[in-house]
Order: C-alpha cells, then structure tokens, then sequence
C-alpha cells in the first residue's frame, strides 16, 4: 500500500509541532495512508515510529472498494 | 494522557457515560443477555440445518448514526460474523438512509463487499426507536440455506464471479410497519432454492430482531435514553482499555510473517500468499498486508471486512482473551490493506464464498508473526481447513436432498497453550459452531456416518499436546454431487509453538463403490495404509503409488473435477491437519506420554520418536497395563536432545 509523504507544512496544517510533540524526529518520519479500525476507514497522517496519529479522517464507506453500481444515477 | 476507566470518580463517570457506574454495567451486561436471548430463540425455532444443527448465526447491539454506530454487544456465536457486523451496520444504515427508517423496519443486506461474509449470510437489521429517536440496531446475520447461484447451498471454490456465486442484495427494506414486504421475499425466493425451508426461517429471525427491539426498550423505559447510549459507549470503551492494555505489555517491534492457502478453482498452479509485517510500539499496531497475493480467479477470496474480523479474533484470542469483543477492540489497532487482494477482493471478478480458508491463514499469520513476541502466552495452530462438503442429490421418489458442511472436515483440532493440551473437535478457531449430530444427518439425509475418530500421532508433539486429526467417513446411499472444498494441505496448519512440534497433514479421498463397495462387503473402511491404493484422491499431499499423505509426496488438487459425481454407495474420507504443539515435546511428562497412548492418540512408535518415551505393554488389549520404561526414557530422550 503506498505511503504519501508528508511535509513539513503539511504538519503544521494539522498543528503538530515535530520538534515539541515528537523531538528527534522529521517530517520523513510522517505519512498518509488509508486505514481500517473502529468505526471504519480512515486517511491517516501517522508518525510510523509511535503509530501515533496526528489526523484521522473520514475516508469513503467501503475503503477502496468500488462496486459495479458505483457511478451510476439511477434518478 | 487517557484516563483509566477504573481511576474515574462517579461525577466524572456520570458526565461520560450520562449513569453511574452500576447502572452502566448492568445495561452493558443487559445487551449482552439481549444477543443472547436473540440467539437462543432463533436456535430454538429455526427450520433450516444450518442455523439447527451448527449455529451459523450471530447477534448484536450497535449504536446510533451520530455515535457512528458503534456495535457494544455480541453474542456467544459464530466469531466470522461478528468483526464484521459494525461495519455491515455502518454500511447498509449508510446507504440505505437513516433518515428514511422508521419503527417497524427491517432492513436487509448480504453485499460481502459493504457487509462482509458471504452471500448466503444475510445481515437483517432492525431500527430500534425511542420515541421518535433512532437510539439504536438490534442485527441478527443468519446463513441461508441457499442464495442461488451455480452450486446448490453455494459452498464452492469453483465459482468464477459474482454473477455464478448468488444473489447480491443491497441494502433493502424487507418490512415495513411490522409487515413483510413481498417484492423483497419475491427477490430472495424467485432466485434461491429451498425457499420453503428460507421463509420460516426468515420469520423466525424477524420475531427474534422484534424481541430484542422489546428487550432494548423495556431497559431504556427503566434507565432512560441517556443510560442506555452511554452503555454503548462505555461497553465499547471497555473493550477498547482491555486491548490497549494487552497491547501496551508486547515488546515493541516489528514482526512479519507468512501464510496462505494451496490454490483457487481453476487450477493448482498458484499459492496464494498472505503476507503480515506487524508494527507494535506502545498501546498502538498497525498490521499491513501489502505484498499478499492479488484475488483469485475463483469463489475462493475473503472481503476486507472478513480480514479485519480475523486481525480482531487472532488478536482477542492471543493478548485480550476475557473482554467481550464489541467494536472498541480495534481502536488502537490500523490494518493496511490493499484492495484487490484474496483477503480484500473486489466486484464483479473477485468472488467471495469460502471467505474463511482465505482469513483462516491471515489469523495463522498473526499467530506465527507474533510467537516469539509472545514466548509461553503463544498458541499453536489449528487445522487450518473446514474442508467443508457439499453435495446434494435426489430420493428415489424424487425429493431432492441437500448437504452442507455437515459431511466434510468441519471439525478438527486446535493448537495447543501454555493452559494445557488442544481439545482435538472443535471448528477453526474463527468459528464456533456446533457439531451437527449424527442421528439428524443420518434421519434427514440419504447418508450414513460411518466415522468419526482421531488419528494417532498427528497432534503436533510438545510439553503440551497439539489436538488429533479428525478422521471421517460418510456412505452416501443415493448417486450425488459433490463439491469438496479442503484448501490448506500443503503445509501444516498446525503451527507448533514454543519448541512445540507442528501437527500432520489432512487430505481427502472417494472410495467409489467399483473400487470398494462397503455396503456389499458389510464393513467399515479400515484406517490402515493399504486401504487408500484402491481410493481416488480428492485433496492433499500424497505418495502417488500408496496415496498415503506424504508431506514429500504429490499434490493432488481439490477442483481437478470441479463437480464430483458418485454412484449409490460412494464413501468419502475426510482427514483434517493436526493442531500445533506447545513446548519441548521432551520436557512432557512421560505418565502425560503413557495416557496419550492409553488413549490412542500417541502410539509406542510416536511416543518413543517424538516424546523420547519408552513405553512397554499392548495399548489395544491392555491399555492399563501400560508401563514407561523409565531408564530406556532416560537415555532416549538425552539421545534426541543430543540431536
């Protein structure tokens, strides 16, 4: 599963402050990734060496799924 | 910096949960006793043999939209169903449109890709209202006998796409205002077979769904709404503290493993491969599945959400044993995985049906990523396989006949523990069914039980042993189909731990009556080598001359006759693997040894090759005149730790 890199204003965007809230570490050490766990799917920005998350939003119902129905309007 | 639920005062446990800390509990209890009771009914009044006899249903409790539909409450069922169910709930609810629900409802679902599990297993969903307030979803999912499709009762491997495997239902009401809605029986009932035997227990699972709406509601009317929607939120926290306390106590690292399954229905020359790299650091895991084997061609393939339920199920099972398993358990645990995969396919080519051979192994992997971490709390593996079978036929009167995982290899060993030896009949550890009785095969179907028995010496060896393969013969009396469905024979399942040894090998063979027709000849097939060079071989790793299981041997593929059809008097074998040894085989006591071939699940030669114990005496005909031969045990077993 590919891991988007993460800069350093995108951190600050999400508020984190790398040197306060994870001293030794950089931006290289964050990415952004779908995931799933309690109540669903997720775009996580995680920090890969705590698994720490510093943004978790909603991502689609079904993940990557895609059904034959998808796309189509029925009304 | 969180807060332990234990350390909270009773203001600040009021203000979170909207009750005290009693009352909490007893509505978290209450839910549970809810599930239950759901699930005894539907037990009790249920037609079909699959919801009967095996208990292939399960119950739960979930939350309303705005807490994102928590599920707080499941029953003690089939454990696939259950990770699966918050999101089913989510996912159906979603789509279907909480706004357009109303008391009376039922709506249903049986999408593995928005609900997970199989077609045949169909989510049915009551909204539950206070009022005029959507506080709450009672769910039952029950397998159906039959969803349509190209094989009769469905189970197959051999199924090419959705189109072949059944019926897809999305979200659909099925009543409304406490009435069926017959469109919607009309689309079941027009597309699968057995229908007479679907439509009660359909009513059955709906006169359940309407008890626990009443059992939800006489709680609310005693402990108000409140109450009851900080219950759901704190039995979910419950599970989600006793997780992130079992994974706070595993070292830190990362752990990667391997698993899979011997191939798909078209043909054998693809394994298909799962691979797991376990992150643990703190409370926190991440389990990423990149790099497992693209979907396969055939009705093989699990769904994302039969994954996610396997990661809960290892993890409750190796770390977080005694904690109810409500959505909560998975707050601290991210899984990383792709579609496309065999355990994440996707519509229309990825078709999903014996979704558990495929998560059976994602569970294995977990188990094996994690063994060392675990040290004496590892467990060993199962049989891997349910090696269900299928067939189906007709009466001489015409009356079709229909049999489903009633007379393969549903049941076999599990691994053993630091607790103590595996119980040797149980199902894989994802389910936990019951075991359909003999006599309602027997007075139903044109079929004869002829065996059930452990074979020695094929629980993996340890300080505490690895459970006995299950061996079993069925005569079927009437000419049949047959779809035979054992997927993990290459390799043992059985994973040995902690120095424990791995369990043997299963496989599969028809004894057509040309070759040895049991009814003429008034006996049971003997269980020595001889007998399998008259038998066809469905499945396994054997010497192609004997067609004894040899792990060195040949394999011989389940779907090299995708359909197989028998003559009146065909006996089919089914072997399970063995489950996994726990610790030094040598470090078992040798009078543990000496009742293990007082029982006939070790004999004289296996207790001396893989025990280094010297047993004397005849276990057939005096089994109590067993004797260790403490000196010759001595020596033996500094012979194999020399080794």
């Amino acid at each position: 599963m590919p891991r988007e890199e993460v800069s350093e204003e995108d951190l600050r965007a999400l508020g984190v402050d790398v040197a306060r809230d994870f001293p030794g570490s950089t931006a290289a050490d964050f990415r952004r990734y779908p995931v799933l766990s309690e109540g669903g799917w997720f775009i996580a920005v995680k920090h890969q060496k705590t698994l720490e998350s510093v943004a978790r939003e909603p991502g689609p119902l079904l993940g990557p799924i895609t059904l034959a129905s998808d796309g189509l309007d029925v009304y | 910096m969180t807060v332990s639920l234990k350390d909270l005062d009773d203001a600040q446990f009021t203000e979170r949960y909207g009750a005290d800390r009693f009352t909490a509990t007893v509505l978290s209890s209450r839910m549970r006793y809810i599930v239950q009771h759901m699930c005894t009914g539907l037990l009790n009044n249920a037609f079909s043999l699959i919801l009967r006899d095996w208990y292939d249903f399960a119950a739960t409790i979930s939350g309303p939209p705005e807490q994102n539909y928590p599920m707080s409450s499941v029953s003690n069922s089939l454990a696939m169903f259950l990770g699966t169910m918050s999101e089913a709930v989510r996912n159906t609810i979603s789509e279907y449109g909480p706004e357009n629900l109303r008391p009376g409802d039922v709506v249903i679902c049986n999408d593995p890709y928005r609900a997970g599990n199989h077609v045949n297993d169909i989510c049915f969903i009551r909204p539950v209202f206070a009022g005029d307030r959507l506080i709450s979803f009672v769910t039952l999912r029950a397998h159906q006998l039959d969803m349509g499709g190209v094989v009769p009762a469905g189970f197959s491997g051999t199924k090419r796409n959705v189109y072949e495997n059944g019926l897809v239902i999305a979200p659909t009401l099925l009543y409304r205002d406490d009435q069926p809605i017959k469109s919607a029986f009309n689309l079941i009932f027009d597309n699968a077979r057995y229908c007479a035997l679907l439509l009660p227990d359909i009513k059955t699972i709906y006169a359940n769904l309407r008890l626990g709406e009443q059992l939800i509601l006489e709680s609310v009317e005693r402990y108000g709404v409140e109450a009851y929607l900080g219950a759901i939120r704190y039995s979910t926290d419950v599970s989600a503290e006793a997780m992130r306390t079992a994974l706070a106590e595993l070292p830190d690292g990362v752990y990667e493993a391997e698993e899979g399954i011997d191939c798909d229905g078209i043909d054998d020359t693809i394994d298909y491969r799962i691979k797991v790299k376990i992150t643990k650091s703190g409370p926190r895991m991440e389990l990423d599945f990149s790099g497992t084997s693209p979907q396969a061609r055939t009705s093989i393939n699990a769904g994302i959400l039969d994954t996610k339920t396997a990661v809960g199920v290892a993890l409750k099972f190796l770390i977080d044993p005694a904690t109810p398993f409500t959505s909560g358990a998975y707050r601290d645990i991210d899984i990383v995985l792709p579609a496309g995969t065999f355990i994440s396919a996707t519509p229309p080519d990825g078709a999903v049906f014996l979704y558990w051979e495929s998560t059976g192994p994602v569970l294995l992997a977990v188990f094996r990523a994690l063994e060392k971490a675990l040290g004496r709390k590892a467990v060993g593996g199962d049989y891997g396989s349910l090696n269900i079978h299928n067939a189906n036929g007709v009466l001489d009167d015409g009356t079709p006949w229909v049999t489903t995982a009633q007379c393969g290899g549903e049941h076999g060993p599990w691994g053993a523990t630091e607790a103590g030896d595996a119980d040797s009949y149980s199902v894989v550890y994802q389910a936990n069914n019951l075991d359909p009785a003999t006599e309602a095969i027997e007075s139903e179907l044109p079929a004869v039980v002829l065996r059930k028995e452990y074979k020695p010496d094929s629980g993996g060896a340890g300080t505490n042993r690895g459970g006995a393969a299950v061996l079993k013969d069925t005569l079927y009396l009437t000419a049949a189909e047959h779809w035979s469905s054992p997927l993990h024979t290459k390799s043992p399942s059985g994973l040995g731990v902690y120095g424990g040894k791995s369990g043997g090998l299963g496989a599969t063979w028809v004894f057509h009556p040309e070759d040895r027709d049991v009814v003429r000849r008034r006996e049971l097939l003997p269980t020595t080598d001889e007998v399998y060079a008259g038998a066809t071989p469905v499945a396994g790793m054997l010497n192609p001359g004997t067609k004894c299981v040899d792990p060195d041997g040949e394999y011989f593929y389940f779907a090299s006759t995708p359909v197989w059809h028998t003559k009146p008097h065909a006996v089919f074998r089914y072997l399970t693997n063995g489950g996994g040894g726990w610790g030094n085989p040598l470090e078992r006591d040798p009078e543990r040894v000496k009742k293990d071939v007082r029982d006939e699940y070790v004999t004289v030669e296996g207790a001396y090759r893989d025990y280094g114990v010297v047993i004397t005496g005849d276990p057939v005909n005096d089994p109590e005149g067993l004797r260790v031969d403490e000196a010759a045990t001595r020596q033996r077993r500094a012979e194999l730790a020399g080794r």
